[in-house]
């Protein structure tokens, strides 16, 4: 939902709770205004009436369907003004409708009479009429006068907003530019694009200081890691015996671990500080039948039965070096957790590549291994990183992974698109 | 050979050292570019392995020093930096190999001789051990002049061996100095040995001494002694 599409609906809400309330009061004053105003006007009726009686005309030749002159007891005392809601039959409209009836008494010198006058009431629902009518056109003419503030309100008010929105989308991490925005006349706007721009200057720096980390990292854990290869291999010329060789053997395997991980780590680190930028296409065909040839050994050690199915030309948008990797993992992932005797079967073209092997089977969900360390039981052989370095790939180039098991078989597959 | 180690950590510059020194090739050391500019200047090395990252700048300054001084060595970018365009730049501004650390001691020994090889020789070169002669150029091995029939990995493997013969080479320096960086598999070095197994039972064939002696379970020596 758009922010003016919500401020719209919420301010016609509130119009709309307002002209309720205030039809309602218009209503009940008009009635109450009405009445007071029909009362005086019956009161000088009546008044008029009393007049020409004392001045003589007789009583009898003014009553008419409205008017209504008794003669009462003198002895009584005068009675004042009293407005009434009656029903009475009303002649032109040859119906009964809902009067208001005044009467008064008054005395001439040796009579007493009581006037009643009746007179039309303006009905209820014409007066509801009358509001509902008046409030609707307000209502309408608000709607048209919202309609021209959404225009201007979208193009002028929010248009700093906008701008900001724009630079936010456009903001990366590879230009290594902070946000810098315009001064505005309004100063919630000034605040939000200060506090942007002193957030992009934080994130930029944080940025550098973890890429020169995983950097630095990947360069301390090395080099000491390279000093006890070097070590070892020149203790392996010693005359050793042979428990000292399983020794060294263990340490040696262990250091090689500790090196794997460091650099599965700052490859991971990479990919996800986008340091591998793809600008243009490449036919994964030849990457991968290198690999696989690369790979053909192991294959074979393992009797492993492999099937391919791979179209000449798919083209897709990686980094060359990533791409090597990406099915480097993926193949190696399928022979290392492969049975022997068991069968791979791979397939590409331009939108998925598809990986499926004769693996034991997991009792979890096989997503579960593109987490990092990961790994259906201890392997030594394994780091467990293979897979997530296969899903950042997948992530940083937007292409879908999934990991599913079909008829019995391990299957990875990528979709490119 | 002589070489010229530019490397600011004592302990793996005496590593690569003491290794190199067995082999009759002649190591000075300098612990920064100021040093290894002033040794360059003053002495003629047939090859330099170069840190790049150095507590004095990039080690990548030494081979635009190295081509604007007219030096004639070559040069070995040795690096923990595993940055892929460090790779790249260095191949561009005129290194002739880049080998990542950690290293095996082995392959650097080899990747010396390759470079030493290419250069220097044409790549050209007889490496004759006993009845053993190896071609560099035809990429050929005989044994008592009879031409053996290897594959690409078991000739690699052959040179390698009599490249640090009287050594131990451990199975995860052989792996990687065949199949690259494919060797992730680390448990897996049966594939190693079935190599191995191959490349004795040619030389043996060809009535060849079996100079390859297996060390426990760590890895190969190529024994030069052996009866």
């Amino acid at each position: 939902m758009r922010l003016l599409n919500l401020l719209t609906a919420w301010y016609i809400l509130i119009t709309m709770v307002g002209l309720l309330i205030g039809g309602f009061l218009i209503y009940k004053k008009l009635e109450k205004e009405i009445d007071f105003e029909l009362g005086r006007e019956l009161d000088r009726q009546i008044d008029a009436y009393a007049q020409r009686v004392k001045a003589g005309v007789p009583p009898d030749r003014l009553n008419y369907d409205k008017l209504e002159i008794k003669e009462i007891p003198f002895n009584l005392p005068i009675e004042e003004l009293s407005l009434r809601d009656t029903v009475a039959y009303h002649d032109p409209m040859n119906r009964h409708e809902k009067q208001l009836k005044a009467s008064k008494s008054f005395k001439t010198e040796d009579k007493h009479y009581r006037i009643s006058y009746y007179n039309l009431v303006i009905e209820s629902e014409d007066i509801t009429e009358t509001v509902v009518i008046t409030m609707v056109s307000i209502f309408l003419i608000q709607l048209v006068i919202l309609g021209f503030f959404i225009r201007i309100g979208s193009k002028r008010i929010l248009r700093p907003f906008h701008r900001t929105l724009s630079k936010i989308r456009g903001f990366n991490f590879q230009q290594n530019k902070p946000l810098e925005f315009d001064q505005y006349a309004i100063s919630e706007f000034n605040k939000l694009n200060s506090f942007l721009s002193r957030m992009s200057l934080k994130l930029l720096k944080d940025y550098r200081q973890m890429k020169e980390f995983s950097e630095n990292l990947s360069h301390e854990i090395q080099t000491p890691s390279a000093i006890i290869r070097g070590k070892l291999e020149h203790m392996m010329n010693e005359d050793i015996s042979e428990n000292q060789a399983a020794m060294i053997q263990s340490i040696y395997q262990s250091n090689e671990k500790i090196n794997k991980i460091v650099r599965s780590l700052s490859m991971l680190a990479k990919l996800e500080n986008e340091e591998f930028e793809a600008p243009e296409t490449i036919n994964l065909s030849p990457v991968l039948l290198k690999v696989i040839e690369s790979m053909e050994e192991l294959i074979e050690m393992k009797d492993l039965n492999l099937k391919t199915q791979i179209k000449e030309e798919a083209f897709v948008k990686i980094h060359p070096f990533v791409a090597e990797v990406l099915l480097q993992n993926l193949i190696n992932n399928a022979i290392k957790h492969n049975q022997p005797g068991g069968k791979i079967q791979i397939e590409l073209n331009d939108y998925s590549i598809r990986i499926e092997n004769t693996g034991k089977l997991p009792d979890f969900d096989p997503e579960i291994f593109f987490e990092r360390f990961k790994r259906a039981e201890n392997r030594s052989d394994s780091i467990g990183l293979g897979l997530a370095i296969v899903k950042q790939i997948c992530k940083t180039y937007g292409f879908r992974p999934t990991y599913r098991i079909e008829n019995n078989l391990h299957v990875i597959s990528i979709l490119f698109k | 050979m002589k070489v010229l180690i530019i490397e600011d950590n004592e302990d793996l510059t005496l590593n690569m050292v003491n290794y190199l020194e067995q082999e009759n090739i002649r190591c000075e050391t300098a612990k920064n570019l100021f040093e290894a500019q002033d040794k360059l200047l003053a002495f003629q090395y047939d090859c330099i392995l170069l840190d790049l990252m150095l507590p004095d700048g990039n080690g990548l300054d030494i081979l635009s020093f190295v081509k604007s001084n007219q030096i004639t060595a070559n040069v070995l970018i040795v690096s923990a930096k595993n940055a892929l365009d460090d790779r790249l730049r260095g191949l561009d501004l005129g290194a002739d190999d880049y080998l990542p650390k950690p290293f095996h001691l082995s392959e650097l020994l080899a990747r010396l001789r390759a470079i030493y090889r290419r250069s220097k020789l044409d790549g050209s070169d007889q490496i004759i051990f006993n009845e053993i002669n190896l071609d560099t150029k035809l990429l050929e091995a005989k044994v008592n002049q009879s031409v053996l029939d290897l594959t690409k990995k078991e000739y690699d493997l052959l040179l390698f061996f009599l490249t640090n013969k009287n050594r131990v080479i451990g199975k995860e320096a052989i792996a990687q100095h065949l199949w690259g960086d494919y060797t992730d598999d680390l448990a897996n070095f049966d594939f190693v040995y079935q190599h191995v197994k191959n490349l004795r039972k040619k030389i043996e064939k060809a009535d060849g001494k079996d100079y390859i002696n297996t060390v426990y379970g760590i890895g190969y020596k190529f024994d030069g002694n052996a009866t």
